[in-house]
């Protein structure tokens, strides 16, 4: 046989075992719906109602004032942030409902404010916030500072007479631009994360299913003992998978982050589709792994929740990677997921291309080889 | 205990009218169907024929649509009812070992249904020595029942549901799957909580030959009774006689023979024709007539056996089915024939080691190409880690072959691609086609579009799968599958075929037209087929046999040269008729009498000199106030060459073992 026969052969081979797996997967009915529901609704879901944003932040208000000054204060807690929750005239009864978790926020404005601001003199307001939610309460924390902060800044300056006049006092003035998503918009950042995580769960998931089943079944034997090599028996359901992941990903994109949410496409299309394919290839590596120690599906689903959940965590989508401890970042260097998410908002937000990111890619590359390579040996040896 | 002989039998069950529906499938169609006490009686029938339906709905698991079945004279047709049948009752479901719990041993199994059931201590420790002791298994007392092997799982599974003497036992296919001479324990363990206990027991089972081991059977067959009675009964339905014989060419002999008559089957070089007429002159002048100048050598004529009679009686159910394929004979040939010359395999000296275990020891024998090879062994004696060593899936630790002209060692590849594989898991992909199976099969093997084409037209019609073409694999009957799983391993015209217990599970006419397709690829394709299976019946149709234990090839040769063997070594099988078998039973081990076994209400024994056993058995009987019916000489089955064997070497290794 020339080389050239067997490298036909070789392609035969691997393009039958493909094609063998689109045709079960098409046969899964109730796992497509799930695939069909997982890269369209649950996106839409999930982008529309996951924020971590600050809205409607219930607000009470003790006013022991009920002055002008006081009034304009009150007047700034504006929404979407917060929300007005109404006035009480005893401050017990305001911690009772921070206790209840009622309100969120309570100002307290002391009795004199007016006067003590008019007068030049100090004063002070209290702001009390339930933290419970951390994220949350900070935010609420943070923009109330600004707020009492903003007031009193400028009701200093009028004290002095200064308003409407050219100010030349050294202020420094913040004056923002937001870059890579201009209106601020955090649905995009939550539905690309959330095709993100589906993408990543799949990955792991169906060609470790698919590769089980084989076992679970006894059909592996009939494989084992044909001219397959390891290589074309797992490969090939990667190739099945990834094929099937990247139509559901195109569904996601041009169905849903594009039409619903206007998530832009800065970079180029195919560049993201290729570095998703390397994504789904090294993700897969893990999942490949898992098949060859699990005996059964019930066993490679526990084992692949037990990867899939702390990359989901701990890959910088749910949490910032740059704020978690050192060593945790360390074992996250062997997450795909972790560089994935660096080159999705890289080439889809920025418009980046390979030259910045080389590095993400080269990380993957090295990963998924070495997943790959170790699950051929771990697969041989099984079966010895 | 024994009971006063003249006493009317007490019903232990009674269905009448019974009928079981699965959505639109009418699985049991008004059955009627009364067991006795202390009664053996057996449930067969083909797959899906009802068996599991009828059996689960009397153990009060299943609920039925129509029609009743009374248990211990209770009408089981509510939950309430079933709870006040059941701690009568012992249940075994089908399939090794699945009423047990893997991770506990032997011991542990037994204790948990033994305190399940209430049985207090005393009895208990009794019951569980007695049973482990016939069941040889008291030396596994604390292996883990995940360790056990398929027959041992099945004696243990039997041990969990006798433990607390149930009145009658269900006993749904205990027998498949497993080895002989476990199945041998099994029949022991029951025969003797019967003629002991007087425990009456229900029993399904699918190999034909265990079905002359009950006293009365029901023959069922899509949800029908065809037939049901004493295997007496059952056997005179269909009168007849077996003619067996040797005649060449034999392909041009088969064809001839199935103008005429239904059953025809090659067994090696013989011929076994079953035939209507009852004179054996007349049988054989019948048989010389329908082969013309054929040579008729070696005749002999025998009463038919249950499988035949069986068979005959599916055969009259539905005609067309081995009609059709004697048709399509010569249309499906293969285009090139191969040579027939040369060895398919040749294995010297092959060992392989798990750990310290040592799984093969020293196995060496030869193939020809167009032969078929049996290789027989109770579970776990290593035939298929020697299957798996030929095929290149597992390195033998030492020793050399040569398969299909490649070196084993050197030449894996080049093995693979000349070599078909069928497992005994059922390995083809269920969500697929049976065409989508056999191009993947194709694409496996690199067969380019056109050759693909023309080998799945070939492989339709060979395995007659015309009609089930684009049927999911998954909704096709046992016997249809098992076809197509052979036509998979045959899509690159292999020059070895490899079966591993390929016929498990699978009913006797599907059976037979399997093996059909077997003699027929063997002598007309010239391919070497290499095959296992713990039904021995089928074993005769191998040209040549080896014998596995623990790892060694214990015997070797032709069917016929291993039985004679045996009977040089123990001697003849003895039949005897006997009005009470039970009792008799125990006056004959008594005596001294080797091998001694009951089956249903007759007894076997072996015998060197049956001219003067005869007498002396007729004796001793006569002496215990036992009447005695007709004493017969029968040629050993392979199976009794296959137990006496292992029995044999089982002695040897236990005196071996605590000398």
């Amino acid at each position: 046989m020339t080389a050239r026969q067997q490298a036909v052969t070789w392609g035969r081979r691997l393009a039958a075992m493909t094609w063998k797996e689109v045709l079960q997967l098409s046969r899964d009915v109730p796992l497509l719906l799930f695939l069909l529901y997982s890269f369209s609704l649950s996106v839409v879901v999930s982008g529309a109602g996951i924020t971590m944003q600050l809205t409607n932040a219930e607000l009470l208000v003790h006013d022991a004032d009920h002055s002008h000054s006081s009034r304009e204060l009150i007047h700034r807690f504006q929404p979407p942030y917060f929300k007005f929750a109404g006035e009480i005239s005893d401050p017990r009864e305001g911690l009772r409902q921070l206790d209840q978790g009622k309100v969120m926020v309570l100002l307290e404005i002391p009795p004199r404010f007016h006067e003590a601001l008019m007068s030049g003199e100090r004063t002070a307001v209290q702001l009390l916030v339930d933290t419970t939610n951390a994220p949350q309460g900070l935010s609420a924390a943070g923009y109330s500072v600004r707020i009492a902060g903003l007031f009193g800044t400028e009701t200093g300056l009028a004290s002095a007479g200064l308003s409407g006049a050219p100010v030349t006092l050294p202020l420094v003035s913040s004056a923002h631009r937001v870059w890579f998503n201009p209106t601020q918009d955090e649905r995009w950042f939550q539905s690309i994360a959330h095709v993100l995580r589906m993408t990543t769960i799949f990955a792991v998931l169906l060609p470790a299913a698919a590769l089980v089943r084989e076992k679970e079944r006894g059909t592996v034997e009939q494989l084992l003992v044909s001219p397959l090599s390891p290589f074309q028996i797992m490969f090939s359901k990667v190739l099945a998978m990834s094929g099937v992941i990247l139509i559901a990903l195109s569904l996601a994109l041009y169905g849903v982050l594009h039409p619903v949410f206007h998530v832009p496409m800065k970079g180029s299309t195919a560049l993201f589709f290729l570095l998703t394919t390397l994504h789904v290839f090294t993700t897969a590596g893990f999942g490949l792994v898992a098949a060859t120690i699990a005996k059964n599906q019930a066993q490679v689903g526990m084992m692949t929740l037990f990867v899939v959940g702390p990359m989901l965590l701990l890959s910088g989508i749910t949490s910032p990677y740059e704020s978690m401890p050192q060593w945790v970042q360390t074992i996250m260097t062997f997450s795909p997921l972790r560089y994935y998410i660096d080159i999705t908002y890289g080439v889809m937000l920025k418009g980046a291309g390979l030259d910045l990111l080389w590095k993400p890619v080269v990380a993957m590359l090295l990963l998924g080889g070495a997943l790959f390579g170790f699950g051929m040996w771990r697969f041989r040896r099984q079966f010895q | 205990m024994t009971r006063p002989a003249a006493s009317p039998p007490e019903v232990v069950v009674r269905l009448s009218g019974f009928v079981k529906r699965y959505k639109q499938h009418l699985a049991v169609d008004s059955l009627d169907l009364t067991v006795q006490r202390g009664e053996i009686y057996g449930l067969i029938g083909p797959d899906g024929a009802g068996k599991s339906s009828v059996m689960k709905a009397i153990a009060g698991v299943l609920r039925y649509d129509g029609g009743s079945a009374e248990v211990f004279g209770t009408l089981v047709d509510s939950e309430r009812a079933a709870e006040r049948v059941k701690p009568r009752i012992g249940f075994l479901p089908q399939g090794l070992g699945l009423n047990l719990y893997p991770e506990l041993s032997v011991e542990e199994n037994i204790d948990f249904f033994a305190r399940l059931r209430l049985v207090p201590k005393p009895e208990l420790h009794e019951r569980k020595s007695r049973l482990l002791a016939i069941t040889r298994l008291d030396r596994f007392r604390g292996r883990l029942m995940k360790q056990l092997s398929g027959g041992m799982k099945q004696k243990l599974g039997l041990i969990c549901t006798l433990i607390h003497e149930p009145e009658l036992a269900i006993l749904d296919e205990p027998t498949t799957g497993v080895d002989p001479v476990s199945r041998r324990d099994f029949w022991a363990i029951l025969a003797e909580w019967q003629a002991d206990k007087g425990m009456t027991a229900l029993v399904s089972t699918a190999y034909m030959d265990e079905a002359a081991r009950f006293h009365r059977l029901s023959f069922l067959s899509h949800g029908r009774v065809l037939a049901s009675g004493t295997p007496a009964d059952v056997q005179s339905l269909v009168p007849g006689l077996v003619v067996t014989f040797e005649s060449s060419p034999q392909l041009e002999a088969v064809a001839r023979l199935k103008r005429r008559y239904a059953q025809v089957e090659s067994l090696g070089p013989l011929l076994h024709v079953f035939t209507p007429e009852r004179e054996p002159e007349a049988a054989v002048a019948g048989i010389r007539q329908a082969l013309e100048h054929l040579p008729v050598e070696q005749v002999h004529a025998d009463e038919p056996e249950l499988e035949d009679v069986v068979v005959a009686l599916l055969l009259k159910e539905r005609e067309e089915q081995l009609g059709e394929s004697a048709g399509s004979d010569h249309s499906a040939r293969l285009a090139g024939r191969q040579q027939l010359d040369g060895l398919a395999v040749e294995a010297k000296g092959l060992i392989r080691d798990f750990g310290s275990f040592r799984a093969v020891d020293r196995v060496s024998f030869d193939m020809k190409q167009g032969e078929i090879f049996g290789l027989l062994g109770a579970n776990g004696a290593g035939k298929t880690t020697v299957i798996k060593m030929l095929n290149g899936i597992v390195p033998p630790t030492a020793g050399e072959g040569r398969v299909a002209g490649a070196d084993m060692r050197t030449a894996g590849g080049a093995i693979k691609e000349r070599i078909g594989y069928m497992s005994q898991a059922f390995s083809l992909y269920l969500d697929l086609t049976v065409i989508e199976n056999i191009r993947l099969f194709a694409g496996i093997y690199g067969l380019a579009r056109r050759q693909a084409q023309q080998r799945m037209k070939w492989i339709v019609e060979m395995a007659g799968l015309t009609g089930y073409e684009d049927d999911r694999t998954g909704r096709l009957p046992m016997g249809v599958r098992q076809r197509l799983a052979l036509g998979c391993a045959l899509v690159h015209s292999p020059r070895v075929l490899f079966l591993d217990e390929p016929t498990s599970g699978v009913d006797p006419i599907g059976r037979r037209r399997f093996w059909e397709l077997l003699s027929r690829l063997a002598r007309e394709e010239g391919v070497a087929i290499l095959i296992t299976t713990h039904y021995l019946s089928e074993a005769e149709h191998c040209d040549r046999l080896a014998l596995m234990y623990a790892g060694r090839i214990v015997a070797e040769g032709t069917p016929a040269d291993l039985k004679r063997q045996v009977e040089r070594d123990i001697g003849q099988l003895l039949e005897v008729v006997v009005d009470k078998p039970g009792v008799a039973l125990t006056h004959v081990v008594t005596a001294g009498f080797a091998g001694a076994a009951l089956f249903g209400t007759k007894i076997h024994v072996l015998s060197r000199n049956p001219g003067r056993d005869e007498g002396r058995l007729r004796d001793v009987l006569a002496r215990s106030g036992i009447a005695v019916g007709a004493v017969r000489t029968r040629t050993l089955s392979l199976e009794d060459v296959f137990v006496s064997r292992v029995m044999a070497l089982e002695q040897a290794a236990r005196k071996e073992g605590q000398p």
